[in-house]
């Protein structure tokens, strides 16, 4: 069994002068660990074949969306699991759903004078608007995966194409055979990777190696084995770097015009090192752009590290070697294709293990878009963007190329407090918080959680919710109302709703 | 800075606001900090470190930079030190000194612009006449407030100081005429805002009421340079950083704080490490409009978060822990920046900069990282004009907050081992001058205040046969009846620690109290 690498491995991300080093180690997948990472609880390997309950679809509805609708658990409560993970594969993403969402007076503008606070919140209002998630879900996870920001690119027009680029490889009914590996000749290109990893300066004789790292250690093959063994060496690093230059960004508009949409990456033969690359896996040849991914692509341990991050982002517990290994069985033999690979993912037993008590953190943008969409609050100016940045996961600027750590480095005393005081606002500016005067503490509880999309909230969380909602003051007007705020907060912003 | 209001007098800010007004051309704030000295480093102030470790502190081994920050971070410290310092090494030198308990503590309050002390403590005694007659218009009554209605102003009144025949509280201290109604709720409508008074009454406040140096120095950049140094002169180093570098860590930055955007020149060193720290946040579950009284957030998040989870769900797990966290550290911060959402003041800390900074002092003072040393320097005492408007509130806000921040150290159970001097860099002239303000002269109010301080009015009392006594050098000015490097001596050889002439060279006669008590500062 081949020993996979992970993203966190060892890995030393560089662009420019950001270096971050992780010194974790990598994980190595052994039957002790995998056992150990699987005491949570023992699923059927055949969960694809049992109906589901309500909780397992908002589990599936929360890891491949932004929470379950009304409709998903009506709709699939009682069904069998592959039924709702092929209409989350199969369906369209689906026109936008209710209001769009202002700046608070205009229409949003995304490349005009606020531009960038309206770029982002544009996507959010997509995660939060679209009828089927997946798609976005999935370009969040491409977004953090071939991580560039606006910090490092304009105009701002490429990192919109370069968004639109990810949903190709997002939406899968769209595009069901689309493939790790055409995204990777096209992302080797794209304009705003070129500009964030300085790949324009990719000059022959004067190299510029920072795409040629990337690419190896981030983007489709990572640092290590599974054993902590090297996938590559420096000189594989300075080799690539020849077969990456030559590429620049055409119409190179800093006025952020329309025109600016139309930017690419152009090719320059006499910037282009011509000689010939030997790589240490055995790879040679006069390798142009294509050529150099492709035989990074060939390398050996290539399959088990996208496979493995796109399994990390939908279950917080590493695979089982045999479980890994089927996944880069389907990988494989499919020719490098996205959908199967995310279709076996979603239909594992292990994204509904421990399903009575759920086990991943919300990052901040599954998070703000599933309160919003629980809530059916309107999008109110740039709130969810500010908030969003100090809760560490503003989109369109992930803070180093590696992307978001995730996992539990979400939670700190500011980002729980600020994932609070979001809520809170959201919560504030509920319409139906009227007055029910006669209304008892049982059913204020029920109608908070009804009004919240009935999260999930721990049994005896709950016990202690309802305690409140009896003990809280309700002699006055303001009382009750305050009763049902609080209530809706702590249901939406309390340490359960962290997890999904 | 002459007329500023109330509430706004802080800071380079005010500063800038109030430029037009100033009568005083040179009374820049700024230049009490050192200016063009960038830190080495800022050293982030985790939410851990400023809660006191509640979950104990993290093992030296192994704790990454990521380790340490996972809890949040609630501030920043900028760090002066002669070479850069490694935070983790900082951070575990900060912990291992704060183990050291009950160390002795200094709050230094420099207020700048030069204090007017005879309308804080006022001769009412055998020189009262001489009082009234040089400050017609401003100057207090005896006694209870005197309403002057030809000239359609209060006199506001004053309190016997105990012990003590020749000095009053300013109405303790310094109440408008109708905050001092007992029948209002007391000083400020709020009976539990205590004051200098009382402390004073506790025995815990010596004051000298004319500190300065002779032959005493009417500009502020010298005066206070002279004051921060410790010297008759200018020097690259403070008299807290010639201790600091003498008696202190050579790897805690945080043995010595400013509260500002830099260091104060108190406490500039040539080696050891000192740190700026310009704000911390606050933090609590509280929500708007929603009463703590009704429902006590904090305390309802501590019940979920407190709530079990299951064996390997460390994320679940995580989240909990933080919200407790939170809540712990949120308790033991209380509300950092003014009244916050949720209403935690118990002390009583009047709104505004000093209240706020001195509330962050208490919190940084109590949280275990080995600081000695915190000044604060708070502006707004340059009264050429309209004295009675921008004094009177800025010492009613001094005395309440003093008073708030003893009550806070006492509840963190560093009250014994505090203790608060306040300062100014000179005192004013004797008589007002025809703006309704005083010009700068000399001898000013100092005062040490805390549990540990030895009471009374310490330090000589200028007056003699029925006067004033004047400063030899201008009849105008008061005569400086304390040199304020006796004073810093006696905290160096009674509190501090340490060879005082080591630290301030400077002869000095040897200290005796006016007041007949034994020659120290401090009780014991």
């Amino acid at each position: 069994m081949p020993r996979i690498s992970t993203r966190k491995g060892g890995v030393s991300a560089t662009k420019k002068g950001k270096r971050v080093i992780l010194k974790k180690r990598p994980k190595k997948i052994s039957l002790k660990s995998a056992r150990r990472q699987h005491r949570l609880k023992a699923t059927p390997a055949v969960i694809q074949e049992i109906p589901m309950t309500q909780a397992m679809v908002d589990r599936l509805f929360w890891r491949a969306g932004f929470g379950p609708t009304a409709e998903a658990r009506s709709a699939f409560t009682g069904k069998k699991s592959a039924e709702a993970v092929d209409w989350l594969l199969d369906s369209p993403q689906g026109a936008l759903q209710g209001p769009a969402p202002t700046n608070g007076v205009n229409a949003l503008d995304i490349f005009g004078e606020r531009g960038n606070d309206d770029l982002v919140t544009e996507w959010i209002d997509r995660m939060v608007r679209s009828p089927n998630p997946l798609p976005e879900r999935m370009r969040l996870f491409w977004h953090g995966h071939w991580a560039n920001s606006r910090e490092d690119v304009s105009p701002a027009q490429l990192m919109k194409k370069q968004n639109d680029v990810l949903g190709k490889y997002s939406d899968l009914a769209a595009n069901p055979n689309a493939d790790f590996a055409t995204m990777s000749y096209e992302m080797a290109t794209d304009p705003a990777m070129l500009r964030y990893l300085t790949g324009e300066t990719n000059v022959r004789g004067r190299p510029n190696e920072n795409y040629a790292r990337e690419i190896m250690e981030l983007f489709v093959l990572g640092v290590v084995d599974g054993n902590g063994k090297p996938n590559y060496t420096e000189q594989d690093v300075k080799e690539l770097a020849k077969a990456f230059s030559g590429w620049r960004v055409r119409n190179d508009s800093t006025d952020n015009g329309a025109n600016a949409m139309l930017a690419e990456g152009y090719f320059t033969p006499s910037r282009w090192d011509a000689g010939v690359k030997t790589l240490s896996w055995g790879k040679s040849g006069a390798f142009k752009d294509r050529e150099a991914t492709e035989a990074v692509l060939a390398h050996p341990n290539q399959p088990f590290y996208v496979t493995r991050k796109l399994w990390d982002y939908f279950v917080p517990t590493a695979p089982t070697a045999d479980v890994h290994a089927q996944l880069v069985k389907t990988y494989v033999s499919s020719g490098f294709k996205i959908k199967p690979v995310v279709r076996q993912i979603l239909l594992s037993a292990e994204l509904f293990a421990s399903i009575d008590e759920p086990t991943m953190i919300k990052p901040p943008a599954v998070y703000v878009a599933g309160a919003l969409r629980a809530t059916k609050a309107a999008i109110i100016d740039t709130d969810p963007v500010n908030s969003m940045m100090r809760m560490g996961q503003r989109p369109y600027y992930p803070p180093t190329v590696a992307g978001w750590e995730g996992g539990i480095s979400w939670l700190n005393t500011n980002t729980v407090l600020e994932r609070y005081g979001f809520i809170g606002r959201v919560v504030g500016k509920m319409p139906d918080l009227t007055d029910q005067p006669t209304e008892t503490p049982q059913a204020a509880f029920d109608r908070a959680f009804g009004a919240t999309a009935s999260p999930w909230v721990s049994a005896a969380s709950k016990a202690n919710l309802l305690d409140l909602a009896n003990r809280a003051p309700a002699r006055t007007a303001a009382q009750r109302k305050n009763r049902q705020v609080v209530l809706r907060t702590l249901l939406l912003a309390g340490p359960d709703a962290q997890v999904m | 800075m002459t007329d500023e209001t109330y509430g706004s007098n802080y800071g380079s800010d005010a500063d800038t606001e109030a430029a037009n007004v100033l009568k005083c051309a040179d009374c820049a704030r700024s230049d009490s900090l050192v200016e063009g000295l960038d830190p080495v480093d800022h050293i982030p102030l985790t939410t851990e470190a400023l809660a006191g470790f509640p979950d104990g502190v993290p093992t030296s081994t192994g704790a990454n930079r990521r380790q340490f920050l996972a809890t949040g971070v609630l501030g920043m410290a900028s760090v002066y030190a002669a070479s850069k310092i490694d935070w983790q090494q900082a951070m575990e030198a900060a912990v291992a000194e704060g183990a050291v308990a009950d160390t002795n503590k200094l709050v230094i309050i420099y207020l700048n612009g030069g204090n007017d002390g005879l309308n804080m403590f006022v001769p009412t005694g055998t020189a009262f006449a001489d009082y009234t007659a040089k400050r017609a218009g401003i100057g207090r009554a005896n006694g209870v407030n005197v309403v002057d209605a030809a000239n359609a102003i209060t006199k506001l009144g004053t309190v016997p100081i105990p012990g003590n025949p020749e000095l009053s509280f300013a109405m303790p201290i310094v109440g408008g005429p109708s905050a001092m109604n007992v029948a209002n709720g007391g000083r400020n409508g709020h009976a539990a805002n205590l004051g200098i008074d009382t402390l004073w009454t506790a025995g815990n406040v010596a004051l000298f009421p004319a500190a300065d140096f002779t032959p005493s120095n009417q500009s502020h950049f010298e005066a206070r340079d002279f004051w921060f140094a410790g010297l008759l002169k200018q020097s690259v180093t403070g008299w807290v950083g010639r201790w600091l570098d003498r008696y202190g860590s050579d790897a805690n930055p945080l043995q010595a704080i400013s509260l500002d955007s830099s260091i104060s020149k108190q406490i500039r060193t040539v080696k050891a490490p000192v740190a700026a720290v310009g704000s911390l946040t606050g933090i609590n579950f509280g929500l708007q409009n929603v009463p703590t009284t009704d429902i006590n957030l904090n305390a309802e998040m501590a019940k979920l978060a407190a709530v079990a989870t299951g064996a390997g769900n460390d994320q679940l797990g995580r989240s909990r822990s933080i919200y407790d966290l939170t809540v712990k550290v949120s308790n033991s911060l209380g509300g950092l920046n003014g009244q916050d959402a949720i209403g935690q003041n118990p002390h009583g800390y009047p709104q505004g900069a000093l209240g706020d900074r001195l509330r962050r002092a208490a919190v940084l003072l109590g949280a275990g990282l080995g600081t000695r040393v915190v000044t604060i320097d708070w502006g707004g005492f340059d009264t050429h004009g309209g004295q009675l408007a921008s004094q009177d509130p800025q010492l009613r806000t001094l005395s309440a907050s003093i008073a708030a921040f003893q009550s806070d150290l006492n509840a963190r159970g560093i009250g014994d081992s505090t203790m608060t001097l306040v300062f100014s860099e000179f005192g004013r002239k004797i008589a007002e001058n025809d703006g309704a303000g005083t010009d700068h002269g000399s001898g000013g109010a100092m005062m040490l205040v805390g549990n540990p301080v030895l009471g009374g009015v310490a330090g000589d009392v200028p007056i003699a046969n029925g006067a004033m006594l004047t400063d030899p050098n201008d009849r105008a000015n008061l005569m400086v009846a304390t040199d304020f490097r006796q004073v810093y001596k006696q905290i160096l050889a009674d509190w501090l620690g340490g060879d005082p002439n080591a630290i301030i060279p400077d002869a000095q006669p040897a200290f005796a109290r006016a007041d007949g008590l034994p020659a120290r500062i401090t009780k014991v």
